[in-house]
């Protein structure tokens, strides 16, 4: 057997998953009819939990300590509520996706990848479901996109890239190391409050919000209310780092993830 | 042109006991490698499964591979699957794979049986055109019509393994991997199976069969590979049935009470290998007490090699001889004569020695003896009942 070569693999990564595009589309649907038949509300989960988040933090920012964000503040909150679900829930469901199916990972081969994947579509039919609420909202509150909507899908990518990008760490690693689970769910609480989902970051300022303005998911975010609610191009500096960044940590996650797949089987 | 299934001087190596999985774990073990470089050789703890096994086999033949529990044979299989990886060696299969390893892996208890023929086609590699072209086959061939819109979770296990063997027979595969599937469904579905395996190798499939069932794998395997852990025998089926069977010598267990030996010779007293149906024989056993046993019985049994068939099992109390007490340290021979009224096949002899009282063996000793049995007359069974036919033209 020829060493494998870095291009070798590349290759591989791509036949296989055009091989097996009808398998991301199974098992997606899988989770979906599941999730379908196994709870009541269904789909309905997807819109109450960012509804719920988005009242508490309003009467926090509205009554308590009111804060001036040029949009009507619960739009504000459920807008990056909504975007930030999308990554939080697809990471949750990916860290479990390969150790929760540990039967078809010892006993079946197919590429890997499939199990974070099809995660991050299934919440991403969420997301979809979402954004019915937020229109509603919009149009609650009289607030309509400009010609900038145009930009909504390169959004939508980047979005969509980091959020897969970070999924497949956090599936493989915990797969090697069990406490990764546990770890994350703290990180993601943090990571939250350190993203402008409910209140814009850049009022923290100094030495910590210089630190802050590192983190991918606050352009990200702050992309998705430029073109919904306010009307403006998303294409800051800060969004194009940030799209970049996401494309290179995608690469080097997925050739890492792709490497170390072969082991799965014995280390699950 | 190369063959379908290529396995070139594959290792692969193991790690015993419990895996570490936690964080903690990590800096320790990181640290090690950065002082020592990357491991090449076998650490403590690990071991190896599969050492250096080469095989081929090339389309529309099967290799059947046998051996005692823990020998490698699953593992090989996974390697082919692509599951595992060898840690030295090449695995290379060419064409699409069906691999009937674990036939209901993917099936998921909560959808129905609909739902999860096309979840396991997918995982299998089919596409859903193809799934739903042959939606009808697979559940006729599976026999569960009637529960296709059911909840996998209300099946019974058979059924759910008769629809997972039945889509992984509707993949219409280049290479056929099987690991036991023969034991699931009842005889009928068995039957439909092999008849399946058959109909493949006719189409050019090349099959890799794992079976503690010998005799399938006599019936259907064109060569045979005998492992543990190393390549023992590849070759012809027959003989490497008789290969293994005999490196499963030495089963008695020589802690117990009594101790039997054995050795079989042909009327002349001469040693035995290859007899002719009717053939006298003789088993003569020599047994050893360690310490005193009382009111026994000797049991002689005569078992087909090839799939541990039962041909024969007599009970000699040992009241009928004289010889119920058997002080420690005492003995006795005993000489087995039968006839051996067999079919042609591989046979073995086991004699073991069972405690009326207790209800327990004291010994067990298999094989006691083993022989094959040439003739050209039977297609199959077990008995030679001489028979012969007489056969006159009818006048008109």
């Amino acid at each position: 057997m020829s060493e494998p070569t870095m291009a070798g693999d590349v290759a591989e990564m791509f036949r296989e998953q055009i091989e097996y595009r009808e398998l991301l589309a199974q098992m997606t649907k899988r989770d979906l009819l599941l999730r379908y038949k196994q709870t009541i509300m269904g789909v309905g989960w997807a819109v109450f939990m960012p509804l719920l988040n988005t009242a508490v933090f309003s009467v926090i920012f509205v009554r308590v300590a009111p804060l001036d964000t040029g949009v009507p503040y619960p739009l504000f909150a459920f807008c990056g509520l909504w975007a930030w679900n999308f990554l939080a829930s697809s990471l949750r469901f990916s860290v479990n996706s390969l150790t929760g199916n540990t039967s078809l990972v010892t006993k079946v081969y197919f590429p890997r990848e499939i199990f974070p994947f099809s995660s991050v579509a299934v919440c991403l039919v969420d997301f979809a479901v979402g954004s019915i609420v937020l229109i509603g909202l919009m149009a609650y509150y009289g607030v309509w996109p400009g010609v900038s909507i145009v930009a909504l899908p390169a959004v939508l990518l980047v979005h969509v890239l980091f959020t897969a990008a970070v999924a497949l760490l956090l599936a493989m690693a915990n797969l090697f190391y069990r406490d990764v689970k546990y770890l994350f769910e703290v990180m993601l609480t943090v990571w939250m409050f350190a993203t402008s989902v409910v209140y814009p970051t850049d009022l923290i300022g100094g030495r910590l919000g210089a630190v802050l303005g590192l983190n991918p998911m606050t352009p990200i975010i702050d992309a998705y209310r430029a073109v919904l609610l306010r009307g403006e191009w998303p294409f800051t500096p800060a969004f194009i780092i940030a799209a970049g960044a996401s494309v290179v940590l995608l690469c080097v996650s997925w050739f890492t993830f792709h490497r170390a797949e072969y082991t799965f089987a014995e280390n699950i | 042109m190369e063959p379908r299934v290529v396995f070139d001087k594959v290792w692969k190596k193991f790690r015993r006991g419990e895996r570490h999985d936690s964080l903690r774990d990590l800096v320790p073990s990181l640290v090690r490698r950065m002082v020592r470089g990357t491991p090449q050789g076998l650490q403590a703890e690990e071991f190896w499964a599969v050492e250096d096994v080469s095989f081929t086999v090339p389309a529309g033949q099967a290799l059947g591979i046998i051996g005692p529990n823990g020998a490698g044979k699953s593992t090989s299989l996974k390697l082919l699957t692509k599951i595992l990886r060898p840690t030295t060696g090449a695995c290379r299969v060419q064409g699409r794979v069906g691999a009937l390893i674990e036939v209901a892996a993917g099936f998921h208890p909560d959808l129905t049986g609909r739902e999860n023929v096309f979840l396991q086609g997918a995982i299998m590699g089919m596409s859903r055109a193809e799934v739903l072209e042959r939606f009808d086959d697979i559940v006729d061939f599976a026999g569960v019509g009637a529960f296709i819109d059911t909840q996998i979770k209300r099946y019974s296990s058979g059924m759910n393994a008769r629809l997972g063997f039945s889509i992984a027979a509707h993949l219409r595969p280049d290479v056929l991997i099987i690991d036991e599937v023969l034991s699931v469904g009842d005889m009928a579905f068995q039957q439909r199976c092999v008849e399946r395996m058959f109909e493949f190798k006719r189409q050019g499939v090349a099959i890799v069969f794992v079976s503690h069932n010998l005799q399938a794998v006599a019936d259907l395997c064109d060569q045979v590979l005998v492992l543990r852990r190393q390549r023992l025998f590849l070759g012809d089926p027959v003989q490497g049935i008789s290969t293994y069977v005999r490196s499963l010598e030495g089963a008695t267990d020589s802690q117990g009470p009594v101790h039997i030996t054995a050795a079989l010779v042909d009327a002349n007293g001469g040693p035995v290998e290859i007899v002719k149906p009717g053939d006298r024989l003789t088993l003569k056993a020599t047994i050893d007490a360690r310490s005193a046993v009382h009111d026994f019985v000797i049991a002689f049994r005569i078992v087909r090699s090839t799939d541990q068939l039962l041909v024969y099992d007599a009970h000699f109390p040992a009241s009928d001889f004289g010889v119920s007490n058997l002080s420690d340290g005492g003995g006795l021979t005993v000489d087995f004569d039968f006839r051996a009224n067999l079919t042609r096949g591989q046979y073995q002899l086991e004699t073991h020695l069972f405690d009326v009282e207790s209800q327990r063996h004291l010994a067990w000793l298999r094989p006691a003896g083993l022989f094959a049995v040439e003739e050209h007359r039977t297609w199959g069974g077990v008995a030679d009942v001489a028979a012969s036919a007489s056969v006159t033209r009818i006048e008109r």
